[in-house]
């Protein structure tokens, strides 16, 4: 009996700290980026207290970026970045690992929908534009800290600090306001 | 039984056998010393009130850490986590290998599932991880399944199921998908349940195959393959389904080892089944008018309906042989030879309904209406024979759910509104009236007839 409980335990501890430790590896061997977010609705920015963030990168236009034409909601999609200005921007996107250059990164996402030009859903159009999820589009804050990030509500800007792995996962390592970093995610 | 009720029951019938001279004054004084002497104790309170506290607890301790965590570091929440669920695990276990206590050991053992489900949407929410969200979900119902299997524990498993259901509803209603990764969870539960005997689990597991039967036809209209009426073909796919089922539980009551469970995998498919064929008297249904002003013409089924649909029907026969083989004999009932007759019926107009289209929908609503009246008559005949209280049940209420629905269908654009709700109203006070005391009638007659032969409900 003493056995099968040190057991449990023992596979049940290893799974939660699998858990840490597979982002704490995305956030120190990844590639750091820099993302742009967009004004949300209000309305819907806060639930409990986290922060619902909305990167330019979550909505793709085919029309101008590279890669395959056709995708399907909930399909894995893998997005190419490359450094612009001062942020990243979407170069290609693909339903398959895409072989590329060196100065890019590549980061996993899922469609979460599918849309055409005038608001309907497509899924075969090159003018389609898609929505995409990377994982990184919740932020959780300490309570009431919420709407001191609230997207440009007060002249600030906000942006994040992603760290992206050689598989394509991604992490948030820091949230800038006005390009100061304000919260940085660590260990302990 | 309550051991307590149990003895006051003997108390009660034994002089009368002793009079009738089945058991002698001897043996009955003994039959009363011995179940007598066995530990009468307060078994169900205290099972439920330690599964209470154990839930009280749980939700305290989240409630409680939930109201401070902001003022807390990272590490300390780990400790926390990780030691609350090291604490409850480690002394349910202890106490069931002193053999303490074993109902507050199992309470533990459930308080440590749903502290592992804590740890996980806590650490998530921690370190901001939010991969696909089922997942979550999945991770902790195998945690559950874990305990479950290794300690072993009924309500840890209990608890799995539970939660692979919930992470199969995720998987289907928010990502629009069929989700056949919930089939190897469930099976991997099975031998557990076989082998102890789980009772609970077992209805938690016939629960959770019908709910990802009914996820899966709901979303095959995300599959263009099907084509188009995926509403009345799904339908007609998920009763065969639930027959197929319900056989399966037929068969299992032939054979010693899972006789036990017949009883569960027969009665949730009959729900559910019930519940699809009702569906399929709709004449909205069978007409192809999903919404109002939708022309009433419907198309006949691709091929791919009727590849699944004649499979299914196969499977339903074969099984219905295999019954007959293994259960038939001189001394077979009546009313199963009716029955059979009534679901080859059924079969034949199932296999019809998939080359009908055009206007053709209402008549066959029409008989289907009259195959799902005769079988509700069946199943209340099949219940009063097999002294099985749930058939006779089952039986008027789907009896009355679908007369008040045709009559809604009938009436409500052939009758001024106030002569419908009038009439209506009649119908179910004297249609009710009638229905109930006949049902009464039969009910009070099984168990006059099961306490006569000393038996007990299947």
């Amino acid at each position: 009996m003493t056995l099968r409980v040190g057991l449990i335990l023992l596979i049940q501890t290893l799974a939660l700290t699998a858990m840490v430790a597979m982002k704490q590896w995305t956030l120190n061997t990844g590639t750091p980026i820099l993302l742009e977010t967009q004004p949300v609705d209000p309305r819907s920015l806060f639930r409990g207290d986290y922060v619902r963030l909305n990167y330019t990168i979550n909505t793709i236009k085919l029309d101008e970026v590279g890669g395959e034409d056709v995708f399907r909601r909930y399909e894995r999609v893998y997005v190419v970045l490359k450094p612009g200005g001062r942020y990243w921007e979407p170069v290609s996107v693909h339903q398959s690992w895409p072989t590329v250059e060196s100065g890019v990164v590549i980061i996993k996402g899922e469609v979460g929908s599918t849309i055409d030009a005038a608001g309907e859903p497509q899924t075969r159009s090159r003018k389609q534009r898609l929505n995409v999820r990377y994982g990184v589009e919740d932020y959780f804050v300490p309570e009431g800290a919420g709407r001191e990030l609230e997207v440009r509500r007060d002249g600030k800007h906000i942006d994040l600090r992603i760290a992206v792995d050689r598989y394509g996962n991604a992490g948030i390592k820091a949230v800038l306001v006005d390009g100061e970093e304000r919260y940085i995610e660590t260990l302990f | 039984m309550n051991p307590q009720r149990f003895l006051n029951h003997l108390r009660k019938e034994l002089p009368d056998w002793v009079g009738r001279g089945w058991v002698t004054p001897i043996s009955a004084e003994a039959i009363l010393q011995h179940v007598g002497a066995r530990p009468v104790g307060t078994h169900f309170l205290a099972s439920a009130l330690a599964v209470l506290g154990v839930l009280l607890f749980g939700s305290g301790i989240i409630t409680y850490f939930a109201a401070n965590w902001d003022a807390m570091p990272k590490l300390a929440k780990l400790a926390v986590l990780l030691s609350t669920l090291w604490f409850s695990h480690g002394v349910g276990g202890y106490l069931l290998r002193e053999d303490r206590y074993p109902r507050l050991a199992q309470a533990l053992l459930l308080l440590g599932v749903i502290l592992f489900g804590a740890n996980v949407m806590l650490i998530a929410q921690i370190y901001h991880i939010q991969s696909h969200y089922p997942n979550g979900i999945l991770l902790w119902a195998l945690g559950g399944l874990l305990t479950a299997y290794l300690m072993p524990s009924q309500p840890a498993m209990v608890a799995a199921l539970a939660l692979a259901i919930l992470w199969t509803g995720m998987e289907s209603f928010g990502f629009e998908r069929i989700h056949g990764a919930f089939l190897v969870v469930w099976l991997a539960c099975l031998p557990r349940i076989f082998q102890h005997s789980w009772r609970a689990a077992a209805h938690v597991a016939c629960i959770g195959l019908l709910l990802w039967l009914f996820f899966v036809f709901l979303n095959l209209e995300n599959y263009s393959e099907w084509g188009k009426d995926k509403g009345l073909f799904s339908m007609q796919l998920y009763f065969l389904s639930c027959c197929i089922l319900f056989l399966i539980g037929l068969l299992m009551d032939t054979a010693a080892r899972f006789a036990p469970f017949a009883g569960i995998v027969q009665r949730y498919p009959v729900i559910a089944g019930l519940l699809s064929f009702y569906t399929l008297t709709s004449p909205r249904l069978q007409s192809g008018q999903y919404w109002v002003g939708d022309e009433a013409v419907r198309a006949t089924a691709n091929t791919t309906w009727m590849i699944a649909t004649l499979t299914a029907l196969a499977a339903v026969v074969l099984l219905a042989a295999w019954h007959r083989r293994r259960a038939g004999g001189a001394a077979r009932p009546a009313y199963l030879h009716w029955g059979q007759a009534l679901i080859a019926g059924i079969a034949a107009l199932i296999l019809v309904n998939l080359f009908v289209g055009g206007i053709y929908g209402g008549l066959v609503a029409l008989a289907f209406n009259l195959l799902f009246f005769a079988g509700v008559i069946w199943l209340i005949v099949a219940g009063e024979r097999r002294s099985d209280r749930f058939l006779v049940n089952s039986g008027f209420i789907f009896f009355a759910l679908a007369l008040l629905s045709r009559y809604v269908d009938t009436f409500w654009t052939l009758l001024n509104r106030s002569f419908f709700f009038m009439a209506g109203g009649a119908i179910l006070i004297l249609g009710g009236f009638f229905l109930e005391k006949q049902r009464r009638r039969l009910t009070g007659e099984i168990l006059a007839r099961r306490r006569n032969q000393g038996g007990r409900e299947v």
